[in-house]
This record gives structure tokens, sequence and C-alpha cells, in this order.
């Protein structure tokens, strides 16, 4: 503490970034609770309903479940190519001498477009007329049978709109377990290969352990973001054909802005909220007992 | 083996393996491990940079060029056609403009405010900091979508709909979380008796936050007006929910009219608005990169 501080100093502080923080985040979140228990279009009476949404929401949504679980497979697709793949490749970016710094700005650069545009380059990609690259690699690599629409096809719809969400931050969580990586002390690793741990062991036994609390920041990173991916699904697909791409997300968003149904569209939106702190809370469970 | 570090000898070659193995194969082991690894890491920059290239070389092509060509051919033709196309159709120019503002004046809000908590929280501190701070804290894992229904209600209530601050607050508010947590980090670095020998000397918390902790924190605003810039550049959710009118549109939302805004999707033509767009961005990304990966990696290795 300062010595000389005020109270009014704090107040004078503290004040900017609490009404920025209590306009933008904490007052909306007890309003979205409010609305939950309310059955409101926006024009007519607002009308308590209590848990109606919520039941309705639970037990009479069979939508709201099936785009659940298409959020699950979203959430595991882009975990697998951000925390699988970024482990690897800054696994190996660890083994390079040279060209460090160009390679780690190149990989973050699709983090940089804009998913307006990613929507686009994508639904490119994946078209088949014209052919797509996508298309035109298969047909080169002689897999040609697997030529389709990705984005109409509902067995890979799915797929097709998490890819590009979990490509354009790769690079950003492969920098990120690089730099935690190089922090590992070299003499640990070069005792342990002296005393014959092979180089799986050495990764399980010394590297990840040393880097797990940036492991438990990225792995909490990648899942909030991944159960809050919104703008690819809904640029690239609107969730269609059917309900094949929907997403918890884009369903609320339907819910609020096209259909009109507040009430309802607050109640997935909590559920939203909920998601987020069940999965941190699930992370730290299982990351911090192992550590233990 | 301790001179080769860096190349990773596989185990099996040294402590393992038999003494009648052959020599030969094991020193092709941490050779073919490294050319796969080389492989793989290359491999992965064509897969991140490619798509950016195409998007580029489409944007030069030939429109017909494009419907019939291979698309990893090179383009036949070069042209600038497509960037004419693309400024005659939509107010680029105006998207830009909009975008600049609303990312000016989110890094403005972000900063200030940013700064002055971590001060609150970090420096001067109170009794109920710990609270006030994890309070923040959670708002990083605060999903946007939240926020989207009681806002648009409370814009419209107070005719906040369709204006600049309706997408500066939120994108500011939601950005403030991680803001504060960087900054507060910095400034738990600066050393107290720093801080101490300046309140000696009779100096205020408002002079020691101006003459001390602002000019010790320009890098940490670098990163942070970095990082947040391009997830507001970017920003899609909360323009396209507070946004109606066509003058008001940031570049998100102007590139999404150039599709089937002619019927027909102009592909060439958008492509080349989408490198317009992408341009200014991109190349602060370049230039200051060292900034922007050092913010990304801290927030998440400093935890």
């Amino acid at each position: 503490m300062l010595p000389s501080r005020s109270k009014l100093s704090v107040v004078v502080f503290l004040l900017p970034p609490l009404l920025l923080y209590a306009a933008a985040v904490l007052l909306p979140i007890v309003q979205s609770l409010v609305l939950s228990f309310f059955s409101w279009d926006g024009i007519s009476d607002m009308q308590f309903i209590g848990l109606a949404n919520y039941r309705h929401m639970l037990t009479g949504d069979p939508v709201f479940w099936r785009t659940f679980a298409n959020q699950l497979g979203y959430v595991a697709i882009c975990l697998i190519l951000q925390l699988g793949g970024g482990l690897v490749v800054a696994s190996l970016l660890a083994t390079l001498t040279r060209g460090r710094e160009v390679i780690k700005v190149l990989y973050l650069l699709p983090a940089v477009i804009s998913t307006v545009a990613i929507a686009f380059l994508f639904q490119r990609v994946y078209s088949i007329d014209p052919v797509g690259p996508l298309n035109t690699l298969l047909d080169v690599l002689g897999l040609g049978g697997q030529e389709r629409p990705w984005l109409s096809d509902v067995h890979t719809v799915l797929v097709a709109v998490s890819a590009p969400e979990g490509w354009r931050f790769i690079g950003l969580y492969t920098i990120i377990l690089y730099a935690a990586l190089l922090t590992v002390p070299r003499e640990l690793e070069e005792a342990a290969r002296l005393d014959g741990a092979n180089q799986w062991q050495i990764f399980t036994r010394i590297r990840f352990p040393f880097i797990r609390p940036v492991w438990l920041t990225t792995s909490i990173m990648a899942t909030t973001y991944a159960l809050r991916g919104f703008d690819i699904p809904y640029l690239l697909t609107n969730g269609g054909p059917g309900q094949s791409s929907e997403l918890v997300t884009t369903y609320m968003y339907k819910t609020a802005f096209t259909s009109t149904d507040y009430g309802y569209a607050s109640t997935i939106s909590v559920f939203i909220v909920v998601e987020c702190l069940v999965a941190v809370g699930l992370i730290l469970l299982v990351l911090r007992r192992k550590a233990v | 083996m301790s001179t080769r570090i860096l190349t990773r000898p596989q185990p099996s070659a040294t402590r393992s393996a038999p003494p009648a193995g052959q020599p030969a194969a094991a020193r092709r082991g941490p050779n073919l491990y490294r050319v796969l690894s080389r492989v793989i890491i290359w491999v992965l920059v064509v897969v991140q940079v490619y798509p950016l290239v195409w998007v580029f070389l489409t944007s030069l092509r030939d429109e017909r060029d494009f419907a019939s060509g291979n698309p990893f051919g090179l383009p036949s033709s070069l042209t600038l056609d497509n960037y004419s196309r693309a400024f005659a159709h939509g107010h680029l120019g105006r998207y830009i403009a909009n975008s600049l503002i609303v990312t000016l004046g989110s890094n403005l809000l972000i900063v200030v405010c940013g700064m002055m908590g971590a001060y609150a929280l970090q420096v001067l501190g109170f009794r109920f900091s710990n609270a006030v701070r994890a309070m923040f804290l959670v708002g990083i894992i605060v999903p946007v979508q939240i926020a989207l229904v009681p806002l648009f209600i409370d814009y419209s209530k107070i005719n906040l709909l369709d204006t600049y601050p309706s997408m500066i607050i939120p994108l500011a508010g939601f950005a403030l979380p991680m803001a504060i947590y960087l900054f507060s980090s910095f400034y738990g670095y600066i050393p107290r008796e720093t801080y101490e020998a300046a309140s000696l000397d009779g100096a205020g918390p408002y002079r020691i936050f101006a003459r001390i902790t602002l000019p010790l924190s320009v890098n940490t605003i670098v990163t942070v007006v970095m990082v947040n810039s391009i997830f507001i550049w970017n920003d899609f959710i909360f323009a396209n929910t507070f946004v109606l009118s066509d003058n008001l549109k940031t570049i998100p939302l102007g590139l999404q009219n150039y599709i089937g805004a002619m019927g027909k999707t102009d592909w060439t033509a958008t492509f080349a608005a989408v490198c317009v767009t992408v341009t200014p961005l991109l190349l602060v990304f370049l230039v200051l990169n060292r900034a922007m990966i050092y913010g990304l990696e801290s927030g998440a290795t400093k935890g």
C-alpha cells in the first residue's frame, strides 16, 4: 500500500474501470439472469414465468440438446487442433535452432484475419462448384471419391465449421506453449537423459509437469473460447443444413434476434456462462489434482 | 552427448541400444527425427500461410480465370480490376474509418481504465482489493453472448443503438479484465522503494501515477493495445448486433455486403476487399509482432 494514499484517491482510480465493467459486463449478467425468468418478445408486456424457460430448455427443446451436442463436438475439434497440435508443434519448434522468430510470426498470421474474411476463404476452400482447394487436393492425392460439398453434407459440416476456428488459433497456443517449454531447465532434461530416460519419458515426467501451470491456463483459454465460438459457424452455414452445425451460441443469437424471444434467449445465454464456469471447474479439478 | 543437446538424439541410440546394434542405424535415428520435425514445422507454415496467399492471388485474378481455373494454379494474368470494383461497390473507405474509430476509442478506454484499475489494485491497495481483483478476473472467462440481449434492450431505451459507443463500451468492457491483469502483473515488478521514496519526497498518489507509473507503462501499453486491436478490429458479434445503418458499419460487417449483393457473389472483388481491409492490421502486426507475441506469452505464462 502506498503510504500517502487517501481513500479518495482509491475511489478516483477505481471508479472509471468499475463503471465500464459494470455497464458492459456485470449489469448485463444480472439483467440476463432476471430476463431468463420472463417471457418477453420486446414489444408486449414482460411476463414472469418462473422456471418455465429453464424447464423448456432442459426437458422440452430437442433443438437445444442438438446444439449442445454440436457445441461439444466443436469444442473437441478446437481443442485437438489448438492444444494437441499446439503442444506437438511447440515441442518440435523447441528443437529448431534458427528461424524460430519468423516461424512464430507466420504461425500467428491467421489470428490477425477477421472471421468474416476467414468465412469467405473457407467457403471457397470447401466448395465443389467451382472446385475449391480442398477438393482439388483430394483429387490430386487420389482420394477423388472423398470429394464433396463439405458445407452442405450433414456428416461433414460440423467438422468443416469447427476446423477454421481451430486452425486460426493454432499459432497462438503453439507460441504460448513454446515459450513455456523454453523455461524448462536444460540440466533437468540432461540429467534424466543420462539416467536413461527416453524422449517420451522426458516429456511426460519432466517437461509436461514443468509447463503444467501454462497448460492449465491455455486449456482454460481454449475451452472457454470454443464454448463461446460463434462467428465462423454463423457466417459459414448459419447453423445449416437443418441444425447440423447449429451451436448453442448461434441458436441463442437466433432466438434473441430472429425469433425475438428475449426471455428464452437469456436463459440460453445463462446456460453458456454456466457451461464456461463448469468447464473451468472441471479443468482445474483434473489438472490441479494431477499436479499434487 | 552434451554437445548435441539441440538435436535430441534418440535415447535408444545411447544406453538401451545393445552394443551389437548397427551404428549406422543409431546415427540415422536422430537425423530422421530431425528431418521429420522440420517437415512438420514447414508443413504447418504452409497450412497457416497458404490460404492467405491464395486470397491475395485470387484478388489479382481475372474473374473468368477464377471460375474455371485450377485453384492451386498461378493466375494466368494479373489484374487490378477487382480492386477498383471492390472500391466502387462498397464504401470501403467508410468501413475502414469506422473500424479505426471503434478500435481507437476502445483501446483508449481499455488502456486508461486498465491502468487506473491496476494502479488502485496493485499500487494503492485497499481493504477489499482481493475481492475486487477476483471480480475483474472472472470477467476473463465470461462469454460475450450474455451481454447481447441486455445491452440491445438497454441501448434501445437510451437511444444508444446504432452508435459508435454501442460497440466501444462492450468491446472495452470485456477486454478490461485482461488489461487489468497485464498491467497489475507489470506493476508488481516496479520496486516498492520507488514509490516509498517518491512518497517521502511529498508526491501524492496522482503525481506518482503521472510521474512514475505512467511513464514506466509504455511497453505494457503497446502490448495491451496490440493484443486488443486484433480482436476489436475484427469484432463481428457486437457490430452485427448493435449496428443497423450502413454508414456505421465496420470492416467485418462491410465485407459481408459483398456476398450476394450482386445476385451472384463477385468473389475476386470480395477477395480484393478482404486484402484491402486486412492490410492495415497486417502491417502493424508485422512491425510490432514482438510486442504482441510477448503480450500473448506473458498473459498466459505469468499466471
